[in-house]
């Protein structure tokens, strides 16, 4: 009974993942069945690209920004409409539908708002104001980047932070309350060590999946202006099928792996405090 | 007051149990008495005043305006003129909406939006009953056993979820090619459905734990066989978790773009939703008259799926993400 889920888990990831690690040792251009052997030279040549360089500062930006900034978005929001009520069931609704929208097309319609004669830029003109370059000047492009990651994002955690706030007892709130606790003081005092784990969850999923942002960056800016929103992943993969290196791109890969792993790893430990010493 | 074990959803360290909350802990006393500290401010209603309750409001007013402006401006502009867009591209000219671009959308020639719905659907379906037919049974064994290495294998398959599947991309091209998948629908449907596993395997196995095995053993007394007990026995009592499986997958399969791009490639003539579009709006990203109904035509079937499951689809991912 468990034969076929465990060959098919062999041959589609846990090959695959072995095979990275050989690739990344290849001159493998994506046609040729027994690549050359190169050693270590794709990951000496990668240390020095600035392309890559440039790459990995763009993905941690945007994963440590667009991180801190969904979970701030998806617990403010949470803890304003966390109460049971048809009101806030609807906000609930407005702030997720883009989760279930393919990330491709939200990059294109808001590329369509964003360009330089798009939606916004046009009512701008219209008010007296100049036209801002959103997607054109390369700190603009990514700051628009990441807020519309944050736009599309922030509903999948406040949907989980609802959900975690829903089990707090609200006989704790109350007690923390009488006991002359503020606003402020029981949500840090109370409310967020009862909610820890999922804090934890949240934290580990963002991070993880902002590190592979792709589909956004490509329909939103194309890597560009000049290259400035290329992603870790985006490199890997426009660059490794277009130009058919595709050993070099599994050393990229190779580490984007690590990296990853270390990132959710981290958050975990760094975690675990608040996870697990919960008292009220 | 103290307690021990907060009404924790299962965290990242991932016990595997379905229910949600360990039970409440004990209710303090409510209040302290005239005397006590609540005496303060007797006369306080509880909840938030007046100010927080306004600045509360209008930035979420505000919030959910934001949200809603840009699927407001994809879908008026997808009936307007390439003028009237980019004149007032928030405007509503009533008397000048047309059909007929969202028409020209769906005669593209170089995008056939129905042959993409059906080609992504058929997909869906596919992976949907593969991914069931292959993770239900290796969750029962694993639910079921009490080994090292059921324990070993669980976390083998849930590990799967922090690979990034963008990075496997490279090495399974090479697999595919060595089997003679490359560019196929089996070699593409096979992959996706491998993506699917982790998050699978672990829901039903934690839901399998919940259903008493002494349904299994009543069956075995009665002869049947492992795989006769598991499939007629425990996985019609699946039917909950399967559809948030389903939900999670269809949504993952629907809006996936990388892996049909490059295993399924421009050449095979196999292009989905996301990759039609792609090869579509590419060209055309700066005429918004064609950019917009495309884009609507693209995101109708996901809001429409939305809008009909949206309580499933919630509380699946929900259930996904903090049992995964």
């Amino acid at each position: 009974m468990t034969a076929p889920a465990i060959v098919l888990f062999t041959v589609m990831m846990l090959v695959p993942l072995v095979l990275s690690g050989y690739l990344s040792l290849t001159d493998w251009d994506g046609y040729t069945a027994q690549p050359a052997v190169i050693g270590l030279h794709n990951y000496r040549v990668l240390l020095d690209d600035p392309e890559v360089r440039d790459a990995a500062v763009t993905t941690a930006v945007i994963a440590v920004a667009g991180t801190v900034a969904i979970n701030l978005a998806g617990l403010g929001t949470a803890l304003a409409i966390s109460t049971p009520g048809r009101l806030n069931t609807l906000l609930r609704t407005v702030f997720f539908y883009p989760y279930v929208i393919s990330a491709l097309i939200i990059g294109f319609l808001w590329s369509a708002l964003l360009s330089t004669n798009g939606a916004v830029n046009t009512v701008l003109e219209a008010v007296g104001h100049a036209g801002l370059p959103f997607l054109s000047m390369p700190g603009w492009a990514l700051v628009s980047l990441i807020t519309v990651i944050v736009w599309s994002g922030f509903g999948f955690t406040l949907v989980l932070y609802i959900a975690g706030l829903q089990t707090v007892p609200a006989s704790l709130i109350e007690a923390a309350r009488i006991d002359g606790a503020g606003r402020w003081r029981t949500l840090r005092s109370v409310t967020l060590p009862m909610i820890a784990p999922i804090v934890t969850v949240n934290l580990v999923l963002t991070l993880v999946s902002l590190l592979r942002t792709y589909d956004l960056v490509l329909s939103l800016t194309g890597g560009g202006p000049a290259g400035t929103t290329q992603t870790a992943a985006y490199l890997i993969l426009s660059e490794s099928f277009q130009n058919n290196m595709l050993g070099y791109g599994s050393a990229q890969s190779v580490v984007l792996t690590v990296v990853t792993g270390i990132a959710a790893l981290a958050v975990t430990l760094l975690r675990r405090r608040a996870d697990t010493g919960v008292s009220a | 007051m103290t307690h021990q074990s907060p009404p924790a959803l299962t965290g990242s360290s991932g016990t595997a149990t379905m229910t949600a909350a360990a039970g409440p802990p004990p209710a303090p006393a409510p209040g302290t008495g005239p005397g006590g500290q609540a005496a303060g401010r007797p006369d306080r209603p509880r909840g938030p005043g007046r100010g927080v309750r306004v600045a509360r409001a209008a930035v979420l007013g505000v919030g959910a305006l934001v949200m809603l402006v840009p699927l407001w401006v994809l879908v008026v502009n997808a009936f307007k003129s390439e003028q009237d867009i980019r004149t007032s591209p928030f405007g509503l000219p009533l008397s000048r909406l047309s059909l007929s671009h969202l028409a020209d959308a769906l005669h593209n020639p170089d995008f056939n939006v129905v042959k993409a719905y059906g080609i992504t659907a058929l997909f869906v379906v596919l992976v949907n009953v593969l991914s069931l037919l292959v993770a239900a049974p290796v969750s029962y064994v694993i639910a079921r056993g009490t080994s090292r290495w059921h324990t070993g294998l669980l976390l083998l398959f849930v590990a799967g979820t922090f690979v990034p599947s963008q990075v496997l991309l490279i090495p399974v091209v090479y697999v595919l090619k060595y089997l003679g998948l490359m560019g196929t629908v089996p070699g593409f449907v096979l992959f996706e459905t491998t993506l699917t596993l982790p998050v699978s395997v672990f829901l039903y196995s934690a839901y399998i734990r919940t259903v008493p095995r002494e349904l299994d053993q009543a069956a075995a007394v009665d002869g049947a066989g492992r795989l006769r007990t598991f499939w007629l026995i425990v996985f019609p009592l699946m039917r909950p978790i399967v559809a948030t499986a389903v939900i999670l997958h269809t949504l993952g399969v629907w809006n996936d773009f990388a892996n049909p791009q490059i295993i399924l490639g421009p050449g095979s003539g196999l292009y989905t939703v996301t990759t039609g579009v792609y090869a579509a709006v590419g060209k055309y990203s700066t005429h918004y008259a064609v950019v917009f109904p495309n884009l609507l035509l693209a995101i109708a079937p996901a809001l429409a799926f939305f809008v009909i499951m949206q309580r499933h689809i919630i509380s699946g991912l929900t259930a996904g993400a903090t049992k995964g």
